[in-house]
């Protein structure tokens, strides 16, 4: 059995967590340098191409600073118009939302709900790791005990089907004492075999461990997926302009229905898959 | 019906474990000659360069997922009468009308029994011999 993946509750991967700590410091001292003078964030250490859109925005919204109402306006004005307004829309968009974040300290937030994200991911791939683990070892012991059972039920309907003839007087002498010698080592393999068979149904078992591990893993994801909710849906909800309603993209690849209550364009068993087909004729 | 061990089925899923679940199904029916592909783009390689009869495909797969094989079956004149029977966890109505539209030969949602396998390979079969 493979070592299950050891989790480092201060830190998932010194990598990634030597980028999220640079990021964090990169932000904060830059943050406070802008706060007294905008347009000195050359100090950051952006890329160059990043400093060049962030001065376009600056400039643009040096005119339009007093006319910030008309943000409705100009987001309407991004579909059909110029790339050139695109950018600085988009750009705007970008600026108000660090803006934001800055001044309600949701920087600081977002960078903590960041870095739950490796942990989540690490703690999913040892579900992944636990539940194909035991999938293939209930799966080994059953390849190995089905041929025994197999065997068994040959070897006992081959005797019984002798010893009918016996009770139907169609056996020899010969053949009765032949019949009696392969009875007798058929009932001495028996016991030996049946242990074999039992030894792999522990197995399989035995296999199903995995279920509280993952259990308590998948409890663990859940809680931190929660705090990333409530973290996100805070900064979204101060953060974006009210007629922004996003719609979640939904697609053909949904995996299982997890929850099908209340939902219509779900199906709960096979019976609907077959009745829907048939209403459409195939 | 023909011997079924004589049917060559190729199996397809992304995950090990349902593959070889699918093919411990098959076999208990009697269908022993089956082989697997991983994705849509693997399975596609193998049906173009072997003889099949019968494709069981998992939907949701790495690089060609289950309903693009399908059309890509549908669409080589020297595939396109290979049945296709999907698998998937999949449940959405749309998808088993896309599905359907696309020229599956059946729709089977996970998590499936071995009855509700045998059922569908059966009626399949069925509407082979006929046609």
């Amino acid at each position: 059995m493979a070592k299950p993946i050891k989790f480092d509750e201060s830190c998932d991967n010194e990598d990634l967590q030597s980028l999220f700590d640079s990021i964090a410091a990169g932000s904060e001292v830059p943050l406070q340098a802008a706060k007294e003078t905008p347009p000195a964030v050359d100090a950051s250490g952006d890329s160059d191409d990043l400093q060049a859109l962030f001065d376009s925005v600056s400039a643009q919204v040096g005119e339009s600073d007093t006319a910030s109402q008309e943000q409705p306006v100009k987001h309407a004005q991004v579909e059909g118009s110029e790339p050139g307004s695109v950018f600085s829309s988009l750009g705007q968009m970008t600026r108000e939302l660090h803006d934001t974040l800055r001044e309600l300290g949701h920087d600081k937030i977002l960078g903590d709900a960041a870095r739950t994200i490796p942990d989540a991911r690490q703690r999913l791939s040892y579900i992944i790791q636990m539940t194909e683990q035991a999938a293939s070892r209930a799966l080994n012991a059953i390849d190995i005990a089905k041929p025994i059972q197999e065997e068994m039920q040959a070897r006992s309907e081959a005797l019984g089907a002798r010893w009918g003839k016996v009770f139907a007087n169609q056996l020899s002498a010969d053949e009765f004492k032949l019949l009696a010698t392969d009875t007798h080592a058929f009932l001495n393999a028996v016991p030996q075999q049946a242990e074999a068979t039992n030894a792999q149904l522990t197995e399989i078992m035995m296999a199903q461990d995995f279920q509280d591990l993952t259990g308590q893993v998948v409890k663990k994801v859940i809680e931190l997926v929660e705090n990333l909710e409530t973290q996100l849906l805070r900064v979204l909800i101060e953060a974006k302009p009210p007629e922004l309603h996003v719609e979640a993209p939904e697609g053909m690849l949904n995996g299982p229905v997890i929850n099908a209550d209340g939902r219509s364009d779900v199906v709960t068993s096979q019976s609907q898959v077959d009745d829907l087909l048939e209403s459409l004729g195939f | 019906m023909t011997d079924p061990s004589k049917i060559k089925f190729l199996v397809v899923d992304d995950f090990s474990t349902m593959r070889r679940i699918v093919r411990n199904l098959l076999k208990e029916l009697g269908y022993t000659n089956a082989e697997e592909a991983e994705d849509g783009a693997v399975a596609l390689q193998k049906l173009q360069a072997g003889t099949y009869d019968f494709v069981i495909s998992d939907w949701n797969m790495p690089n060609m997922d289950g309903l693009q094989l399908l059309q890509a079956v549908r669409a080589d004149p020297a595939l396109k009468h290979l049945p296709v029977l999907m698998i998937t966890a999949e449940a959405k109505k749309e998808n088993i009308i896309a599905a359907a539209q696309s020229g599956a030969s059946g729709y089977i949602v996970k998590p499936f029994t071995a009855g509700t396998l045998n059922d569908k390979l059966v009626k399949i079969f069925e509407k082979l011999g006929q046609a």
